[in-house]
């Protein structure tokens, strides 16, 4: 599962803010922010596909680069939403 | 031409040494620390030679080492480019070859994607020569010519190519005096920076706060406002300073209007219309704070005008008028002042003007007038002289024989709180002349139909302003200086119709 996710998130990034240049694609730990990968815009539309795909829903103050900064932190905070196991992704 | 103190030195000439300047990612910075840097950087750049008034470039994200790097150019009596760090490196290797320049200064976490944007002819020194072993090269204070330039600042071109706006040693003097005068800016405001410096409205964040001898504190994520947030409470910022996208995403999408921020005194608006109803969000979320609402052009160092915080009320949507120093004037085509209520373009005169853009005659005449300044806004002026922009010239939809503007729409569609933001394009439509089309961004969590939007702007707008259609997307595109990019907007209509 957790693959299948981090594989969704990255695939999502790369597409929608690397114009599908798979070569750029972020490493697991890469700050997606600090690094200019994504901007304030950004983020909420990595929040629109996380809360659609995944079936969760993320708070304002859930919007923090501990939960959504990396791809690394991305994949762990969708795993501990637990509606995502009910999902069976 | 008259001459005045060199920017560099007027800019740090109030601060007292031991005060924390600049704040970057938990670590201070005094003022003297930001001299002896500021001064290695000098003494490097003096070692390469350049002829006096060589354009040297400043890339990065903001940082204390992009700061030095911004006095370090100007002490020399170089001429600062601050480039965009969100630019393809293909769009700054141009930027930089239309002004010429000599040398760059570059931030280390960033040359890796840029590197290839400059020449071979292009000295290149990096945040490593903090660490010089040369003497830090700082002469005594000396007078330049006041009509010299200090920067060159690339306009962010929503609709067209960039252009290189000449900003000269007076320019930015007169406008830091007079944005200190009015704001009343003190030595001891600290100002949370979100905006980046090679953005005019950035750069005068940095220019009137050190000016005043107080604290940067600098924020690169605002991508995730709850932690600018923080930062801001942190480090009891006392100035908070965005653009419409700023507050929007403030207001609608982080905990901002849940917070108490005790220490936040002052609100600075610019960059753009905020819909009245998100400055009344903003006024009840933080209601101790004095709230300015402004107006300027990068042709103008940075602001032109400002509504005190005491009309917000009744002169609500006026962009207010002139600041100290600066004349606003609307003007008919004739070139006479319109009557009250009459709509014409604003003109601008004052010592904060620009000269013109760099290497464009063509481009500065048209922009550069003998009226002065013309700014490309179309606004009224009511009885009391406080100026309303209607739109942009060129942000005007001509629907069916009528003349709509793209803000009353947007402000419209922003009465439905689920929105975070809204922006208005006139789509090319056969029978129209042109459809006008709605982008809206929805808050997180929110699901908002295109129906409802619609229903909404049924209900606030006469009919023929209300929108052809309506898309719902993620995000809106924006510009590097957090503005949304229109002409994006318009290439994805093109696009959707050319599908169909």
């Amino acid at each position: 599962m957790e693959t299948q996710i981090r594989a969704e998130v990255t695939e999502f990034i790369v597409t929608n803010y690397l114009f599908g240049d798979v070569t750029r694609a972020p490493r697991d730990e890469d700050l997606l922010v600090e690094e200019g990968i994504i901007d304030s815009t950004g983020i909420l539309e990595l929040i629109e596909f996380l809360e659609g795909r995944f079936g969760i829903e993320i708070s304002e103050a859930e919007t923090v680069p501990q939960n959504l900064g990396t791809i690394s932190s991305l994949t762990q905070f969708v795993m501990s939403k637990s509606s995502v196991r009910q999902l069976g992704v | 031409m008259p001459h005045c103190a060199n920017t560099s030195d007027y800019l740090l000439a109030e601060a007292a040494p031991d005060d924390v300047a600049l704040v970057e990612a938990g670590r201070r910075y005094t003022y003297r620390e930001l001299r002896a840097a500021a001064g290695k950087l000098a003494a490097e750049l003096a070692a390469l030679d350049l002829p006096v008034g060589s354009r040297v470039g400043v890339l990065g994200p903001n940082s204390f080492f992009w700061v030095a790097a911004y006095l370090a150019v100007m002490k020399l009596s170089h001429v600062a480019v601050p480039f965009s760090d969100r630019l393809t490196p293909d769009d700054v290797g141009r930027n930089a070859g239309l002004v010429g320049c000599a040398a760059v200064l570059a931030d280390q976490r960033v040359l890796r994607t840029f590197e290839a944007a400059f020449g071979a002819g292009v000295g290149v020194l990096t945040d490593q020569a903090l660490r010089s072993g040369r003497e830090p090269y700082w002469p005594d204070a000396g007078t330049v010519d006041a009509g010299a330039d200090a920067v060159l600042m690339f306009t962010s071109g929503t609709t067209s190519r960039p252009k290189a706006v000449r900003v000269t040693h007076g320019n930015i003097q007169a406008n830091t005096e007079s944005i200190i005068t009015f704001l009343e800016l003190r030595s001891d405001d600290r100002v949370l920076v979100i905006l980046p410096f090679f953005y005019c409205y950035g750069a005068s964040l940095l220019h009137t706060h050190l000016r005043r001898g107080g604290r940067v504190v600098l924020c690169n994520s605002f991508a995730f406002p709850e932690t600018s947030l923080d930062l801001l409470e942190r480090e009891k910022c006392t100035v908070l300073a965005g653009v419409p996208s700023s507050f929007q995403l403030l207001l609608r999408a982080s905990t901002f209007a849940r917070r108490a921020l005790p220490s936040l005194r002052l609100i600075q608006q610019a960059g753009g219309k905020l819909p009245p109803v998100l400055i009344e969000e903003l006024l009840a979320a933080v209601p101790e704070a004095r709230l300015f609402v402004m107006y300027g052009q990068t042709e103008a160092t940075a602001r032109l005008s400002y509504l005190p915080p005491d009309r917000l009320q009744d002169k609500s949507g006026s962009i207010g008028k002139g600041i100290p120093g600066v004349e606003l004037r609307v003007l008919a085509e004739s070139g006479e002042p319109v009557a009250a209520g009459e709509r014409g373009e604003i003109y601008a005169t004052g010592a904060n003007i620009s000269p013109g853009y760099y290497d464009d005659a063509e481009g500065s005449v048209a922009k550069f007038t003998p009226y002065g300044l013309r700014t490309g806004d179309l606004a009224v002026v009511d009885g009391d002289g406080y100026i309303f922009i209607v739109d942009r010239r060129d942000d005007f939809i001509k629907s069916w024989g009528h003349r709509i503007s793209s803000q009353e729409v947007e402000a419209a569609a922003l009465r439905m709180e689920q929105l975070v933001s809204a922006a208005v394009i006139g789509v090319p439509d056969d029978e129209a002349g042109e459809a006008v089309t709605l982008f809206v961004t929805a808050r997180p969590g929110a699901m908002v139909s295109p129906d409802e939007v619609l229903a909404v702007c049924r209900r606030h707008l006469p009919k023929y302003m209300v929108p052809r259609s309506v898309l719902v997307l993620g995000a809106l595109p924006l510009n590097s200086s957090g503005k949304v990019a229109k002409r994006r907007l318009r290439e994805m209509a093109a696009a959707g119709a050319a599908a169909r």
